[in-house]
């Protein structure tokens, strides 16, 4: 009788278990729908709204096989690493770039996505080099959300103040920023306060303006060492810019782009120079609420190397989509992608949540005058970097091109800034990090610039 | 129900019981005393042996963090860290943080809970009021120190016209220390408070009685008598100190220039931005190796004071 009351226990307590864990499991149905999951970074709550309507909402209503949500999460790369190393994670895996992606993929985490590419047409409607930067030995395993650039936001109230225009060239622009620092405000405003990346800009923005695209394309292929010349003195030159207080001076490490943006908005400065993606900062300040749209203007950064074309892009991605290889609904993964990559979608994202969503389109039909607010701006930077890009007039930003321990070693950037080391001994130790993970294979596929 | 753990052998006085029931029972009883460590035993094999294990194992190994494709490496990864000039500033600045850690907040605690210790009415409110910046979650404190200290912008530092201590070389480890101790000493107050309060009254009593003043008291009557609670928070203190992570990630990312990278830091890099578990292992197991030491010598101490 006991052993009898000890069995029907036993087996309520696994029933009880096996219920519980299938109600945990990831994939199930939801009314009907198969249930889809995208992690996302946590981004602000007007701007979880906007993908909730343009996104989740947009996508579920287009169809009725699949229901997708959308979990925003503040340390997503963190914990998508953790969960696709245990084959678990969500179904749309969300990224930081194709060398993020190629390292996944090398693993074997990601879907090939090459299928599904042929199936939407993805090759046809996708920016050529952005689609290649997403391949692993010819197949494709993700693709950009957004390009960006980095380039100049200014203050035309404070420019007017100062006396000058909006520099169209690099001595104007130093000018500018002198100018700037000698009416006692900051010569441009940035900052890596709590998130050491930020150093990847400036790095990445100073070889591919000082050294060019094609060197550093050609040290990529290892063609050419990284201690190279033209890379040192790109370094170099980062860190005299620097020491001459043109990144956010003193403060660079006290600032992040949120508080830049807010002094750009309080006259604080005349510039301040980041990737496009900052749009999404600078809306909070400069918006038609406060009526100080007009006053934020975003140009391309001045070219430095007076060989190189000018404009001269220094190109990124904003992040990465992926298909998790352990997902049971690729196929709705991959129309959530498909989704995404459409210039309605980019056209609807943008109203609201300008500097994330340039969606990589080779027809970007996207006319700035159908906007407001610094949509417009922000329409109009992104269509002149891929008339750049498509004249291959760009380098590369070191957080989507570069392999991940090489783009870390590049992190340390203000080690030579500071003087703790000499720009020789930095691309020395780059090197190092980088034939590590050649040899590897670690190198993602990359777009040829031009010039 | 009245339990002790004293053997009951002869307590209740009853026959002992033929040898193969006691069998019996003991084996019963050994049964429930191993199902009722089951679930701790458990949770500590899962959550610390394994890991333990994997960590000691991927530690000579180049694992990725993803996958479990990896190749057995030696002591490369060793050799590569010690090689690292930022290894050493991590390693430096994880001593520099634990003699910070040593001095200032037990001072301090000791101050305080020696003064709180007279102060009978209040003595509870302080205690609220100096441990609240324990229970706040270090993103919030950190957050605060930030915003309203550190700030060049409309912080205290931007009001006075200085330089934040976390955009310096010389001043940013200093700088997350601060923050650090800053929730840290209300909590060693209270500790060494409850230790105060334990000594024998008598013994204070007869002090007092053969004149010896506050500092006497203190230096021959509370220190003797929270010794035991002084030594068991200063291996915490090592220990901590070497896994020092959080308010450094937070205030300064290890930065200006690994200017205040601790070994915590310096691991998560590893494992998070360059994809280098192998590495991140091996540095977790030197961060290890020193809180193996302080409990090693913490052991050696209570052994020591227990066979005098």
């Amino acid at each position: 009788m006991k052993r009898k009351r000890l069995a029907i226990t036993a087996v309520s307590i696994a029933a009880a278990i096996a219920l519980t864990v299938s109600g945990c499991s990831a994939g199930g149905a939801s009314g009907g729908k198969q249930k889809l999951e995208l992690w996302f970074w946590g981004a602000p709550p007007a701007q979880q709204q906007t993908m909730q309507d343009v996104l989740v909402d947009g996508f579920n209503a287009s169809q009725d096989k699949y229901e997708l949500v959308v979990n925003f999460d503040n340390a997503v790369d963190k914990n998508i690493q953790v969960a696709l190393s245990a084959n678990k994670g969500p179904d749309i895996v969300y990224g930081s770039g194709p060398a993020f992606a190629s390292a996944y993929a090398a693993q074997g985490k990601l879907a090939d996505m090459t299928p599904y590419a042929e199936k939407y047409g993805w090759k046809d409607r996708i920016l050529d080099s952005m689609y290649e930067s997403g391949t692993v030995d010819g197949k494709l395993y993700s693709l950009p959300n957004s390009i960006e650039d980095i380039g100049v936001f200014y203050n035309t109230k404070v420019l007017a103040t100062l006396g000058v225009g909006v520099p169209t060239n690099y001595d104007e622009f130093v000018d500018d920023m002198n100018k700037a620092a000698a009416a006692g405000l900051y010569s441009s405003v940035t900052g890596n306060q709590g998130w050491k990346p930020v150093n990847q800009n400036y790095v990445s923005l100073f070889m591919s303006q000082v050294a060019g695209g094609k060197t550093m394309y050609d040290a990529l292929q290892g063609t050419i060492p990284w201690t190279d010349p033209s890379l040192v003195k790109a370094v170099q030159d980062s860190s005299d810019f620097y020491n001459a207080g043109y990144l956010g001076g003193k403060d660079y490490s006290t600032l992040n782009f949120d508080q830049s943006m807010k002094l750009l908005s309080q006259d604080k400065s005349p510039f301040f120079i980041g990737p496009s993606l900052a749009f999404q900062f600078a809306s909070n300040y400069f918006n038609d609420a406060t009526g100080n749209t007009a006053d934020l203007g975003y140009m391309p950064f001045p070219t430095i190397n007076k060989d190189l074309p000018t404009p001269y892009y220094t190109l990124g991605t904003t992040a990465s989509l992926s298909i998790n290889a352990s997902s049971p609904n690729k196929d709705g993964a991959a129309a959530v992608i498909d989704y995404m990559m459409t210039d309605s979608f980019a056209k609807e994202m943008n109203k609201t949540w300008p500097g994330y969503w340039a969606v990589p389109l080779k027809n970007f039909d996207l006319n700035a005058d159908d906007y407001t607010g610094l949509s417009k701006p922000f329409v109009t930077a992104i269509k002149d970097t891929i008339a750049g890009v498509n004249s291959g007039n760009y380098g590369y930003f070191v957080g989507t091109f570069f392999p991940p321990a090489t783009a870390a070693a590049l992190t340390d950037i203000d080690s030579v800034w500071l003087g703790n080391e000499t720009a020789e001994q930095f691309l020395a130790n780059v090197q190092k990090a980088f034939d590590d993970e050649k040899a590897k294979g670690l190198v993602p596929p990359l777009p040829v610039p031009t010039n | 129900m009245l339990t002790t753990l004293a053997p009951d052998t002869g307590r209740s006085g009853k026959p002992r019981p033929v040898p193969v029931r006691r069998g019996n029972h003991f084996r019963k009883q050994t049964a429930t005393n191993y199902l009722l460590i089951a679930p701790a035993l458990l949770l500590s094999i899962v959550i610390v042996v394994i890991p333990g294990i994997l960590t000691l194992l991927f530690a000579f190994t180049n694992w990725s963090g993803i996958g479990f494709n990896f190749d057995f490496v030696g002591i490369q990864n060793f050799q590569d860290i010690f090689a690292d000039p930022v290894f050493a500033t991590s390693l430096t600045n994880n001593i520099k943080w634990l003699v910070l850690f040593l001095v200032i907040p037990v001072i301090v605690g000791l101050l305080t809970a020696a003064l709180l210790l007279r102060r009978k009415k209040m003595r509870t409110f302080y205690q609220v009021i100096f441990l609240m910046p324990y229970v706040l979650a270090p993103v919030v404190n950190a957050l605060v120190w930030q915003t309203i200290i550190y700030n060049p912008n409309g912080g205290v530092f931007g009001l006075f016209g200085l330089q934040p201590p976390t955009s310096s070389q010389s001043t940013s480890l200093y700088a997350a220390a601060a923050v650090d101790m800053w929730h840290y000493w209300g909590f060693l107050t209270v500790v060494y408070l409850g230790a105060m309060r334990q000594t024998p009254v008598d013994q204070v009593e007869a002090a007092s009685l053969d004149g010896a003043g506050g500092w006497g008291v203190f230096r021959h009557v509370y220190l003797p008598s929270i010794r035991p609670t002084l030594l068991l928070m200063g291996v915490m203190t090592v220990i901590f100190s070497f896994l020092a992570f959080d308010y450094v990630y937070l205030l300064t990312q290890g930065g200006p220039a690994h200017s205040s990278e601790v070994m915590g830091t310096y691991a998560y890099a590893f494992a998070f931005s360059s994809f280098e578990f192998g590495k991140a292992a091996a540095v977790g197991l030197i961060m290890s190796f020193f809180g193996l030491l302080a409990s090693v010598l913490y052991t050696w101490i209570s052994r020591r004071d227990l066979t005098r």
